[in-house]
C-alpha cells in the first residue's frame, strides 16, 4: 500500500514540477516608460537582476546623506514605469496584477515592501508634469536639473525626445 | 550512610491530564497566532493602543514573563552558586524554567512589533547606545548560557564546567535585569521613570516572582506525576519569599517617598499613589494588599507557616500582585501626561495635558496569552522529553547529591 | 514726595517705558520674514554636512492661533492627519497647537509643538537599531528602512513628537513617504530643505518664524537668537533644541 502511495506521491510531484515550467515571467508593460526614454537608466538585464541592489544602495545614500541623484531613485522608476491611472481613470496600485512591479513580482514570489511606505505611482495633482523628459528643465527635481538640461546637444534631444530640433 | 546519586526521568504520565495540559497550553499559542496575523496584516488600529499609551498589554506579559525567566534560574543558582545542597537537584527544572519563560516573553515581544518582519536587521544592527539593543545581546546570551548550565548538568563529560556555568548564569541575569529595569530607567522623559531605582527594583521583582512561580510549579509538576517532594523543602524557602517581598515593597517605597518630597513630582504621585487614577487602587490593594502583604502574613504567622497550602497560596498572590504592580508601572507610567510647561495647564489635539486611557483589545490579550502558552508548552514538553524532573525529592533523598 | 523726587521717577519711567517699546520695535526689523537667497540648494550628489545646522526661531506672539496655518501647511505636504482606520488618539500629529495657560498667573498663549530637533536626541540614543538617526546636519528623523516599530522612542521624546502608523496607507505624498508599523515624526521638510526651500510650515508663517543655519554666526537666525533669545521648551533637559520660541 505503501508503494503504490509512494508512486502516486512522484506522480504528483512531477507534474507539478512541470507545471511550473513555463515559458518565463509575464512580459512587463513597457509602454509608459518608452513614452519618455528608448533606454532604462541601466541596460535591460543588469536592471532586472540587480535594480534592489541599486535601490537598497541610493536608499541609504538618500536617507543618510541627502543624496538624491535621480539616476536610482524609486520615485523616478515610478515617474517612468507607472502609469498614475488606467485608461478608464482607476487608480492602480501594487497589489493589482497590472501594476509594473507587480508582474514580475508576482510571478517570482518576491514580496514588495517598497510601497508599504512609498508611493506606487505618480502623484499627478503635486506633479502635473511627473513624465518629464529625463534632462528637461521642468523635472521636479527642477532646481538640479536646469543647469544639465543646458548642456544636452542638439542630438541628444533628438535622441530623448523624438522630436525635429530646429 | 548510602551515597545514592540522585536520578532523574522522564515524565511518564500519557493520559488525559498530561495530554490535556499539553492541547490547553497549545491553544493559548493558536490564539497568540491569530493575533499576531490579524495584527500584522490589518495593523495596530485594531489594538487598544495609541500614540498616547505607546506600550500596552502584550509589553506587560512580556516584561512580567522576562523578569520571571530571570528569577526561575535563583533556584539553581541557590544551589549552585550559594552552595545549597539540598536545592540542586532543582537545578535542571530551574534553567528548563527560565529558557521557557524568556522565550515566551520575548515571542510576545517580538510579534508586537510593527515590523516584526525586521528581526534580522534588529539582530544585525546595533546602535550600542541604547539598552534595549543590550537587551537583545543579553537575552541571547541568557538563553545560551541557561542551555549550557543544563548541559553541565546532565552531561557527565561537562560536569566539571557546572560551577564556571551557574556562576556565569548568575551574573549574566543580574546583568539582564538591570538591564531591563533600565529600559524605563533610561527615560528622562517620563516621571514615572527617569530613575535609577528600576534597576534594582526589577532584580528584586525578578527575585520574588521567580521564586513564587518556582514553588508553584514544582509542587504542580511533582503532584501531578505522582514524585515525592518533601514539602520542607518548599517551605523552608518561605523566609525567603517573604524576604523578597519585604524588599519589593521596601524600594517602591523608597521610589516613591523620594518623588513625594519633590514639588515637581507632586502632581504625579497624586495621580499614582493618592487616589488620583484607578491606578492607585490597583497599586495599593492589587500589589501592595493583595500582593504583597496578605502573602507575608500567609508566610510568617505561626499558624500558617508551616503548611504549604498558606506557601502555595501566598505565591499565588505574589505571581498576581507582580502582574497587578507592572501594569500599574508600564500602562500607568504612560498614563500621566508629558510635562512641556511646568506649573501650566496644557491642552492640544494631541491629548496634551490630559489623562491618557487605555482600554485593552482582546488581541493584546491573546497575544499575551501566546506567551505564557509557548513557555507551558516548553515546559510540558521538555519534561516529557528529558531527564528534568528528579524522580523523588523525599526526605532520605535530601543532601545525597554528589558534587 | 518733593516735586523734585517725583519729576526724577517721571523720567526714569519714560526713560523705561521708552526702552521697552524700543526694544519691541526693534524685533520687527530683525524678524523679517527669511529670504529664501539665503539657502542655497545643495547639489544633489553632494552629502549634507555638520557645517551648518538647520534650526527654526519662532516668535508666538506673531502666529495666528498659535500657528494653525503651520499645522495644515504640514499635513497637506506630508499627508498625515487623515489615517481613515486610526481613532483619534492613534492618528498620527507631527505638530500639534498647544494652549497652555500658567496656573498661578493665569497668563495664556499658543504656541505649534513639533519635533524639536535636538543635538542630544533622547530618541536617537534609545533606538535599538539606529533608525531614529540625527543626520550631519542636525535634522533628527527616523530612518524608516531599518524602523522594526518598538515605539521606544515614542517613550523616550519628552516632546511626544513621534507617531505610530496605525494601518496600511495608500497614496502617501511622493516626497514623504510614510508606512505602517513605523515610526514617524517632523523631518524639518527635508526633501524641501535640500533642495534650498524653506520647510512648509515656515513657508506658511514666514512673518512669525525665521528657519536657517544655527552654526553660521550671520545667518538671520543666529543673529535673532542673539538679540532676542530663544528659549527651548524644556531646557532644564539639557537638549540643545534646534526649534527655539520667543515670549513662551
Amino acid at each position: 500500500m505503501f508503494s503504490t502511495l509512494r508512486s502516486i506521491l512522484w506522480a504528483v510531484a512531477c507534474v507539478w514540477v512541470l507545471v511550473g515550467c513555463e515559458a518565463g515571467p509575464p512580459p512587463t508593460n513597457l509602454a509608459p516608460a518608452k513614452e519618455k526614454a528608448a533606454q532604462c537608466v541601466e541596460p535591460t538585464q543588469d536592471i532586472r537582476k540587480n535594480h534592489m541592489a541599486y535601490l537598497m544602495k541610493h536608499r541609504d545614500e538618500t536617507v543618510l546623506d541627502g543624496i538624491r541623484t535621480p539616476q536610482h531613485s524609486l520615485a523616478e522608476c515610478i515617474n517612468c514605469h507607472v502609469a498614475p491611472t488606467r485608461a478608464d481613470g482607476s487608480p492602480v496600485h501594487y497589489e493589482d496584477q497590472d501594476h509594473f512591479c507587480a508582474t514580475c513580482h508576482t510571478y517570482a514570489g518576491v514580496k514588495l515592501d517598497c510601497f508599504q511606505c512609498h508611493a506606487d505611482r505618480p502623484e499627478v495633482t503635486n506633479q502635473p508634469n511627473y513624465q518629464h523628459k529625463i534632462g528637461s528643465s521642468e523635472s521636479y527635481h527642477f532646481t538640479n536639473q536646469v543647469s544639465k538640461a543646458a548642456s544636452l546637444s542638439a542630438q541628444d534631444v533628438k535622441t530623448l525626445t523624438n522630436e525635429v530640433v530646429q | 550512610m548510602s551515597n545514592k546519586a540522585m536520578v532523574y526521568s522522564e515524565v511518564h504520565q500519557s493520559g488525559w491530564g498530561y495530554y490535556g495540559l499539553l492541547a490547553a497550553s497549545a491553544f493559548l499559542v493558536g490564539l497568540g497566532l491569530i493575533a499576531f496575523f490579524y495584527l500584522e496584516h490589518t495593523g495596530h488600529h485594531a489594538t487598544g493602543m495609541t500614540n498616547q499609551i505607546v506600550w500596552g498589554l502584550p509589553h506587560v506579559f512580556a516584561i512580567f514573563l522576562i523578569v520571571a525567566a530571570s528569577g526561575a534560574l535563583n533556584i539553581g543558582s541557590i544551589g549552585t552558586v550559594f552552595n545549597n545542597k539540598p536545592y540542586k537537584p532543582l537545578g535542571r527544572l530551574s534553567g528548563l524554567l527560565a529558557i521557557a519563560f524568556l522565550i515566551g516573553g520575548l515571542m510576545v515581544l517580538v510579534l508586537d512589533l510593527g515590523h516584526p518582519d525586521r528581526l534580522i536587521i534588529a539582530m544585525t544592527h546595533y546602535n550600542f547606545k541604547s539598552i534595549f539593543a543590550w537587551n537583545i545581546i543579553l537575552y541571547n546570551g541568557f538563553l545560551a548560557l541557561a542551555a549550557l548550565y543544563i548541559w553541565t548538568m546532565m552531561d557527565r563529560k561537562m560536569q566539571r564546567f557546572y560551577k564556571p556555568a551557574g556562576f556565569a548564569a548568575f551574573f549574566w541575569r543580574l546583568v539582564l535585569t538591570t538591564g531591563t529595569g533600565s529600559i524605563f530607567g533610561f527615560l528622562v522623559a517620563r516621571e514615572a521613570y527617569d530613575s535609577a531605582i528600576f534597576g534594582p527594583l526589577f532584580i528584586l521583582i525578578s527575585f520574588s516572582l521567580g521564586l513564587a512561580l518556582f514553588i508553584l510549579i514544582t509542587f504542580g509538576l511533582f503532584h501531578w506525576t505522582h514524585r515525592t517532594l518533601n514539602d520542607e523543602l518548599l517551605t523552608r524557602k518561605r523566609y525567603l519569599l517573604a524576604l523578597f517581598i519585604g524588599a519589593v515593597l521596601f524600594f517602591e517605597a523608597i521610589f516613591h517617598v523620594t518623588a513625594l518630597y519633590a514639588a515637581e513630582h507632586t502632581n504625579f504621585e497624586t495621580f499614582i499613589l493618592l487616589g488620583g487614577s484607578s491606578y492607585s487602587v490597583w497599586f495599593w490593594l492589587g500589589h501592595v494588599v493583595l500582593g504583597s502583604i496578605v502573602p507575608l502574613f500567609m508566610l510568617l504567622l505561626p499558624m500558617c507557616r508551616g503548611r504549604v497550602r498558606s506557601l502555595l497560596m501566598a505565591s499565588g498572590l505574589v505571581v498576581v500582585g507582580s502582574f497587578i504592580q507592572l501594569y500599574v508601572i508600564i500602562i500607568g507610567g504612560q498614563a500621566y501626561p508629558l510635562t512641556l510647561f511646568p506649573n501650566a495647564d496644557v491642552s492640544s489635539s494631541f491629548f496634551d495635558g490630559v489623562i491618557n486611557t487605555y482600554s485593552p483589545s482582546i488581541w493584546e490579550l491573546m497575544l499575551g496569552v501566546g506567551g505564557v502558552g509557548v513557555a507551558a508548552v516548553m515546559i510540558v514538553i521538555g519534561v516529557k522529553v528529558l531527564r528534568f524532573l528528579p524522580v523523588s525529592l523525599a526526605q532520605a533523598d535530601l543532601g545525597q547529591e554528589p558534587d | 514726595m518733593s516735586t523734585n523726587q517725583v519729576n526724577e521717577y517721571r523720567r526714569r519711567f519714560m526713560a523705561g517705558l521708552g526702552l521697552v517699546t524700543g526694544a519691541t520695535l526693534a524685533s520687527n526689523f530683525v524678524l523679517r520674514s527669511t529670504e529664501a537667497a539665503e539657502l542655497v540648494s545643495r547639489p544633489d550628489n553632494e552629502p549634507a554636512s555638520s557645517a551648518k545646522r538647520w534650526g527654526m526661531l519662532i516668535d508666538v506672539n506673531r502666529l495666528t492661533e498659535g500657528g494653525a496655518a503651520m499645522v495644515e501647511a504640514c499635513k497637506k505636504e506630508h499627508g498625515w492627519g487623515n489615517d481613515p482606520q486610526s481613532s483619534a488618539e492613534q492618528q498620527p500629529q507631527w505638530m500639534r497647537v498647544v494652549k497652555v495657560t500658567d496656573k498661578t498667573t493665569q497668563h495664556s498663549f499658543q504656541l505649534p509643538v513639533m519635533c524639536q530637533h535636538c543635538a542630544n536626541p533622547p530618541c536617537v540614543d534609545v533606538c535599538p537599531t539606529g533608525a531614529s538617526m540625527k543626520r550631519a546636519d542636525g535634522i533628527v528623523y527616523v530612518n524608516k528602512h531599518i524602523c522594526i516599530g518598538c515605539r521606544y522612542c515614542m517613550m523616550a521624546c519628552p516632546y511626544k513628537a513621534r507617531s505610530f502608523v496605525h494601518e496600511p496607507l495608500k497614496d502617501q505624498k511622493v516626497h514623504s513617504p510614510r508606512g505602517m508599523g513605523t515610526v514617524e515624526s517632523c523631518n524639518m521638510c527635508v526633501h524641501r530643505i535640500d533642495k534650498g526651500q524653506l520647510p512648509a510650515c515656515v513657508e506658511a508663517a514666514p512673518e512669525a518664524v525665521i528657519f536657517g543655519d544655527l552654526n553660521d554666526p550671520e545667518s538671520r537666525i543666529s543673529q535673532a537668537m542673539k538679540a532676542l533669545g530663544g528659549k527651548q521648551i524644556r531646557a532644564d533637559l539639557g537638549l540643545n533644541t534646534g526649534v527655539r520660541y520667543l515670549n513662551i
